[in-house]
C-alpha cells in the first residue's frame, strides 16, 4: 500500500474518529454558506497530454473564471499548438470546438521527451513532459469494510511495480463517462512488488450493474507533484495556505502537460 | 566573551560590596507548606517587617532563604488563598524556620486582603500568566473536562489555536515554539483525541505559569513561550482518595505519606470510556472497535534530612484508536523525573534533574494484501544542574548547566510477507543541546527591580548517517556519510534576557523586557489542524536555528486594595529562520522533507490588556488582544510579506465566577476572536474534467469569526463531612453558535455546475454533567 494510501487511512480515521464523537456526543455539521470571495483578472489554463495509445492527443486550454459563476470549461479560441521532440518530430493541433485542441492520431513513444509549445493571447508557453515506461494495470477487485455497522465499498488497482527505478502513478476512476476521482501515487514504499492500492472512492452512489472505468497512468515525476498537490488541495484536510499546484509550463500558466501511458480497465458494481 | 566577561566583572563587583556591611548578618531559611496537605507552596512571600525590610518568595520546591542583621524581626508569610502569619523572631544565628500555612477560603477577601498581594506590580516578571487550580474547578468545559491547557487560552496573548488542534499561540508563535514542562520534562504532543483535550490531568497539578516574554535564563530551546507545569507532591499528613466520573471519562487519585512530614506520594489517573458505548452493540464491525485515552500521573517525595531532598515523578499518557480488523493508531508521551534537592549552605540551594521524555506513534494496517506498521519517536535524556545562590537581599544569583540528548525516529516501516509494503526505514537522528546560563535578581532599590542573565546554548547535531545538503531549489548538492558521535554540524548561540519594572507608586508599576530566545528542534506540520504524526526535525546542514527578539513595555496598576488587577502590555518581536513550505510540497518525504522547506524572516507586534477582579462573590476577568503577525520567505508569495497563519487581529475573552455561599458556584465563559489569516480560492477552472481553483495571494483571506459563550455550576455537598461529593453541570456553547471547524469548496452534491462553500462545524451546544468525591 502506498504512502499516499496511508495518509488516507491516518484521515479516515480522523474522520471516523469525528464520526464516532458525532454519533455519540457531539453534533458535528455541514453546511453550504455564503462567503465572499475576489474576483480577479482571469489567467490562461493549459491542460493536455499525449499517451502511449494510437489516438487524437488533445490539449484543452481555457481561462480561469469567478467562483460564483456556473461550472464549465471556459474555452479560449485561436490558439496555436505544436507538439515536438529533439529528433525532429512536429505535431500541429487544430481546434475542434472552442479550446478544444486536437492532433492527427499520434501514437507516443515510452523514454521519449516531448515539448508542447503553445501561443495564445499573444504569448508563448511552453511545457515538456518525459513519457515513462509503462506499467499495466493488471486487474480490478473491489473491496469492502464494515465500520460501525456500515459497509463501504472501494475499488483497488493491482499492478507489478518493476523494481529498483522509482514510478509515479495517476489512477483516474470515471463513471458514467466523468471523472469522480483521481490521484497520483509513487512506488516508495511497494517498489518491485505486486501492489495492491486502494483507491479511497466510496461507490455507494453506484448501483449493482453500474460500470466503472479506471484508467491507470504511469506519468513523469513533475506531472506526479502536480495531481499529488492537487488532491491535497481537494482533499477535507487540506493545507493551511493552498496555493496553485506546480505546473510545467512557463509564463505563470495553470495546468499541466503529460507524456503518460495509459492502461484501462472497467468493472461491475456487484 | 565580551558579555560573559562583563557579567563576571558586576559579579565581582557585588561580591565586594557584601563586605562593606557593618552589622553581621544571618539567614533565615525554611519551607512553606500548606498545613492540611504538606504540599509545598510555590511564590509565597516571606517578608521582615522589623529591623530590615526584605522580601523573599519560595522557589519551585517551597524552599526561600532571606538575609537579616542580628536582632528582633517580625516575619509574615503570605500566599494567596492562605491566612497569613506574623511570627517575632530574635535572630541570632543562621536559622532554619518552616512555615505551615492554613488555606483560607479561596477567594475571601478578608483574609487576603491583609497580605497586600501585589506581586503582579512589584515583580520585574512581563509576560507572566498564572492558572489558578482551584478556580480551573469553577470553569465550564468542553464535555465537563478539566483542562488547563484550555483555560490558560483564556488569558490575553495566548490563543487557541482552533477547535480540535490541541496547540497555541502566544504572540505570533507558531503551536511548536511553545516550550510545554511537566515536572521539567519536555511533552511534545500535549493533546489527546486529535486536539479535543490536553494530556494533562487537573488532579495531578499544583502550579501552572506560562512567560510569554523575559523568559527566566534557566528556560530554553523554544521561541515563543514556557508553559511550566508542576505535579503534585502528595499529602504529607494523611491518605486520601478523590475521584470523579464524568459523561466521557473518569478519574481517580490517591494520595498519602509514605513517612508522614517526612515524604508522600500521589497517584491520579484518568481514562475516557467514548468507546464503552460500541460494547453496547451485538453488531461485531462495533463492538470490538476501540476509542479512549488514558493519563497516569505518579509522584513520590522523600526529604532525608534538613538538606536533602528527593522527588520522582512521572506521567505516562496514551490514545488508542482501534479500527477492527482495518486500522489501527495509537500515540502517547512518557515522561520520568528524578530530582535531588540539595542545600549546600544557607544560602546556595542546589537541584538536579535527570530526565527522561518520549513521545511515539504506531500506525497499523490490518489488511492482508496491503498490512504495514509504522513506528516513530522522540526520544530526550536531559540533565539538569540548577543553582540558586542568595547573595544578599538585593541580589539573588541563579546559574546552571543543562545537557539534553535527542533522538528522533522519523519513521519506520515494516510489514509481513503477505503484504505489497516493503520494510522501509529512516535514518534516526541525533543530537546535543548544551546550555549555561547566569542570571540576577537585582533589587536596586525599593523602587527599582532587574532581572538580568545570559543562556549561552549550543546544537549539535550528531552522525551516524548520510547528511544531505541542498540547493535553494531543493535539489540535493552533497550527500555525505558520517560516523557514529561525529559533529555533522554545530551551532552556538547567546541569549541575553532582561527585565525591569519601576514602582511608580505602591500600587503600580512600569516595566520593560527584552528577551532573546533561540530554537533548534522544529515541528514539520502544513494541515490545518495538528496530527499526532507530525514531524519534528532538528538543526541540520539546511536547518538553522529560529531566533526570536522581543522588546515589550508595560504597565500595572491595581485598584482597590489590590481587589483589582490591571495590565497593559505592548511587544514586538522580531523572528529569524522560520519554516514554511514549498508550494505543493510533500511532507510525508520523511527522508527529504528539508528538500520542501523554505526560510525567511517573522515580525509580530501587539497589545495585551487584563483586568482581573480577584476577590468577591463575584470575580473573574476580561482579557483582549489586538496582534499581527507576518512572514517573509522567499520563493513565497513573490517574496512580500503576508500573514502567517497564526495571525488574528482580535480576540476578547470574558470570565466570570459567582459564588452566592459556601456551596454553590455559576460561572460563565465567552470567548470572540476574529478570523484568522487563510488562503481561499479567487476564482476556478477545469482540469481532468474536475473544479480546480485559482489561487492568488497567500493568506490574505480571513476565516469567519468566532465566538461561543459557555456556562457551568457547581455544587458542593454539605461541608464537614469525612466523604465529600459535588456535581458540576456545564453548557458548551450555549448558543450554539455554528463555529466553522474547516471551510472547504466543492461542487454541489446534486448540481455539478454549481461550486458550494461547505462549512463543517465540530461542536453545537454540548450540555455535560460530572461527579466528584472525595474522602
Amino acid at each position: 500500500m502506498s504512502d499516499s494510501t496511508k495518509n488516507k487511512n491516518i484521515k479516515l480515521g480522523a474522520g471516523l474518529l469525528t464520526g464516532f464523537l458525532s454519533l455519540t456526543l457531539l453534533s458535528t455539521c455541514e453546511k453550504a454558506i455564503d462567503l465572499k470571495l475576489d474576483n480577479v483578472t482571469p489567467v490562461i489554463v493549459i491542460e493536455g497530454g499525449i499517451n502511449d495509445l494510437n489516438e487524437s492527443q488533445i490539449v484543452r486550454i481555457s481561462k480561469t473564471y469567478d467562483f460564483k459563476e456556473a461550472n464549465r470549461f471556459n474555452g479560449v479560441s485561436g490558439a496555436k499548438v505544436v507538439l515536438t521532440t529533439a529528433d525532429g518530430l512536429v505535431v500541429n493541433y487544430v481546434e475542434s470546438s472552442p479550446g478544444i485542441y486536437k492532433s492527427p492520431k499520434l501514437k507516443g513513444k515510452p523514454g521519449t521527451i516531448y515539448t508542447l509549445t503553445v501561443n495564445a493571447g499573444g504569448e508563448t508557453y511552453t511545457a515538456t513532459s518525459t513519457m515513462p515506461q509503462k506499467v499495466i494495470l493488471n486487474l480490478l477487485t473491489f473491496k469492502n469494510f464494515t465500520l460501525l455497522g456500515k459497509t463501504r465499498e472501494y475499488v483497488a488497482v493491482i499492478y507489478d511495480d518493476p523494481p529498483g527505478v522509482p514510478n509515479q502513478y495517476h489512477s483516474i476512476i470515471r463513471y458514467k463517462g466523468k471523472v469522480v476521482f483521481d490521484v497520483a501515487t509513487d512506488d516508495r514504499f511497494n517498489d518491485g512488488n505486486k501492489v495492491n492500492d486502494l483507491l479511497f472512492y466510496e461507490l455507494d452512489k453506484m448501483n449493482p450493474g453500474d460500470t466503472i472505468a479506471v484508467e491507470f497512468q504511469c506519468v513523469d515525476k513533475a506531472v506526479y507533484k502536480y495531481f499529488f498537490s492537487m488532491g491535497q488541495n481537494l482533499s477535507e484536510t487540506q493545507p493551511v495556505s493552498p496555493a496553485n499546484p506546480p505546473s510545467n509550463f512557463n509564463n505563470k500558466a495553470l495546468g499541466v502537460f503529460s507524456a503518460y501511458t495509459s492502461s484501462s480497465r472497467k468493472a461491475l458494481v456487484k | 566573551m565580551r558579555y560573559t566577561y562583563r557579567v563576571l566583572l558586576l559579579f565581582l563587583l557585588i561580591a565586594q560590596f557584601q563586605f562593606s556591611f557593618a552589622q553581621i548578618k544571618r539567614t533565615i531559611l525554611g519551607n512553606i507548606t500548606d498545613s492540611k496537605t504538606g504540599e509545598t507552596l510555590i511564590g509565597a512571600s516571606v517578608k521582615i517587617t522589623v529591623g530590615t525590610s526584605a522580601v523573599a518568595m519560595t522557589n519551585s520546591y517551597g524552599f526561600y532563604t532571606i538575609g537579616a542583621i542580628e536582632g528582633t524581626h517580625d516575619i509574615s508569610v503570605s500566599f494567596i488563598g492562605y491566612k497569613t502569619i506574623t511570627q517575632r523572631l530574635i535572630l541570632s544565628k543562621d536559622t532554619r524556620l518552616n512555615f505551615m500555612l492554613e488555606p483560607g477560603n479561596q477567594l475571601d477577601e478578608v483574609v487576603i486582603s491583609g497580605t497586600k498581594n501585589n506581586e503582579n506590580v512589584s515583580s520585574p516578571q512581563m509576560g507572566l500568566q498564572k492558572i489558578n487550580i482551584g478556580e480551573l474547578n469553577n470553569l465550564p468545559m468542553l464535555l465537563g473536562e478539566r483542562d488547563v491547557m484550555r483555560a490558560l487560552q483564556l488569558l490575553p496573548g495566548i490563543k487557541q489555536a482552533g477547535e480540535g488542534n490541541g496547540g497555541f499561540y502566544v504572540r505570533g508563535g507558531a503551536t511548536d515554539q511553545n516550550l510545554i514542562l511537566l515536572d521539567e520534562a519536555s511533552v511534545y504532543n500535549a493533546s489527546h483525541l486529535l486536539g479535543f483535550f490536553s494530556t494533562f490531568n487537573s488532579d495531578a497539578i499544583k502550579d501552572v505559569t506560562v512567560y510569554k516574554e523575559g523568559m527566566p535564563a534557566q528556560y530554553g530551546g523554544r521561541l515563543a513561550s514556557v508553559l511550566d507545569i508542576k505535579m503534585n507532591d502528595g499529602n504529607r499528613k494523611k491518605n486520601t482518595v478523590e475521584g470523579g466520573i464524568g459523561l466521557i471519562s473518569s478519574r481517580l487519585k490517591v494520595e498519602g505519606p509514605i513517612v508522614k512530614d517526612k515524604g508522600s506520594f500521589m497517584i491520579s489517573g484518568r481514562r475516557t470510556y467514548l468507546d464503552a458505548f460500541f460494547k453496547l452493540s451485538p453488531n461485531s464491525s462495533i463492538n470490538r472497535n476501540a476509542l479512549y485515552f488514558y493519563d497516569l500521573n505518579a509522584k513520590a517525595n522523600y526529604q532525608l534530612n534538613d538538606k536533602n531532598t528527593l522527588f520522582l515523578s512521572g506521567y505516562f499518557g496514551r490514545d488508542k484508536l482501534n479500527l477492527v480488523k482495518i486500522f489501527g493508531f495509537d500515540w502517547g508521551n512518557g515522561t520520568v523525573t528524578l530530582r535531588w534537592n540539595h542545600l549546600y549552605s544557607s544560602r546556595l540551594f542546589s537541584n538536579t534533574s535527570l530526565i527522561y521524555s518520549h513521545y511515539s506513534y504506531v500506525i497499523q494496517n490490518f489488511m492482508d494484501d496491503s498490512n504495514f506498521e509504522v513506528n516513530s519517536f522522540i526520544r530526550d535524556f536531559n540533565l539538569k544542574q540548577d543553582f540558586e545562590f542568595s547573595i544578599s537581599n538585593k541580589h539573588r544569583l541563579k546559574f546552571g548547566l543543562n545537557a539534553i540528548h535527542h533522538t528522533i525516529a522519523p519513521g519506520k516501516m515494516t510489514a509481513t510477507g503477505s503484504s505489497s509494503v516493503n520494510q522501509v526505514s529512516y535514518e534516526n537522528r541525533k543530537g546535543l543541546e548544551l546550555a549555561a546560563y547566569a542570571m540576577d535578581e537585582w533589587s536596586a532599590s525599593e523602587k527599582l527591580k532587574f532581572v538580568y542573565g545570559l543562556r549561552l546554548s549550543s546544537f549539535s547535531l550528531l552522525g551516524p548517517g548520510y547528511f544531505k545538503t541542498y540547493d535553494a531549489e531543493g535539489n540535493i548538492t552533497q550527500i555525505k556519510p558520517y560516523g557514529a558521535g561525529a559533529f555533522v554540524k554545530n551551532y552556538l548561540n547567546l541569549e541575553p534576557r532582561f527585565s525591569a519594572s519601576y514602582r511608580l507608586s505602591p500600587f503600580s508599576s512600569f516595566k520593560a523586557a527584552y528577551t532573546r530566545n533561540t530554537q533548534n528542534i522544529h515541528l514539520i506540520s502544513n494541515s490545518t489542524s495538528t496530527s499526532p504524526t507530525d514531524l519534528y526535525i532538528m538543526n541540520s546542514n539546511n536547518v538553522k536555528p529560529e531566533i526570536a527578539d522581543q522588546v515589550s513595555t508595560g504597565y500595572f496598576r491595581n485598584f482597590d486594595d489590590n481587589k483589582f488587577e490591571f495590565s497593559a502590555e505592548i511587544y514586538y518581536k522580531w523572528m529569524q529562520n522560520q519554516i514554511e513550505y514549498r508550494n505543493g510540497t510533500d511532507l510525508r518525504e520523511k527522508d527529504n522533507v528539508e528538500a520542501d522547506l523554505l526560510y525567511g524572516d517573522g515580525r509580530a507586534y501587539g497589545i495585551e490588556l487584563f483586568l482581573k477582579k480577584k476577590f468577591g462573590k463575584f470575580h473573574g476577568w476580561i482579557g483582549y488582544t489586538y496582534s499581527r503577525t507576518e512572514r517573509q520567505v522567499d520563493g513565497l508569495n513573490e517574496g512580500k510579506w503576508f500573514y502567517a497563519k497564526q495571525d488574528r487581529t482580535h480576540d476578547i475573552s470574558l470570565v466570570g465566577i459567582y459564588k452566592p455561599g459556601p456551596r454553590w458556584a455559576f460561572s460563565a465563559v465567552f470567548v470572540y476572536n476574529t478570523g484568522n489569516a487563510v488562503t481561499y480560492p479567487s476564482g476556478k477552472y477545469q482540469v481532468n474534467g474536475r473544479t480546480a481553483f485559482y489561487y492568488t495571494n497567500k493568506n490574505t483571506y480571513r476565516t469567519p469569526a468566532y465566538h461561543r459563550l459557555d456556562v457551568s455550576a457547581t455544587l458542593e455537598g454539605k461541608p464537614g463531612k469525612k466523604f465529600q461529593s459535588s456535581w458540576s453541570f456545564g453548557i458548551y456553547n450555549l448558543y450554539n453558535r455554528q463555529n466553522a471547524f474547516a471551510i472547504n469548496f466543492k461542487d454541489a452534491p446534486n448540481d455539478a455546475t454549481k461550486t458550494q462553500v461547505v462549512r463543517t462545524t465540530l461542536f453545537g451546544i454540548i450540555p455535560s454533567a460530572t461527579w466528584n468525591f472525595k474522602f
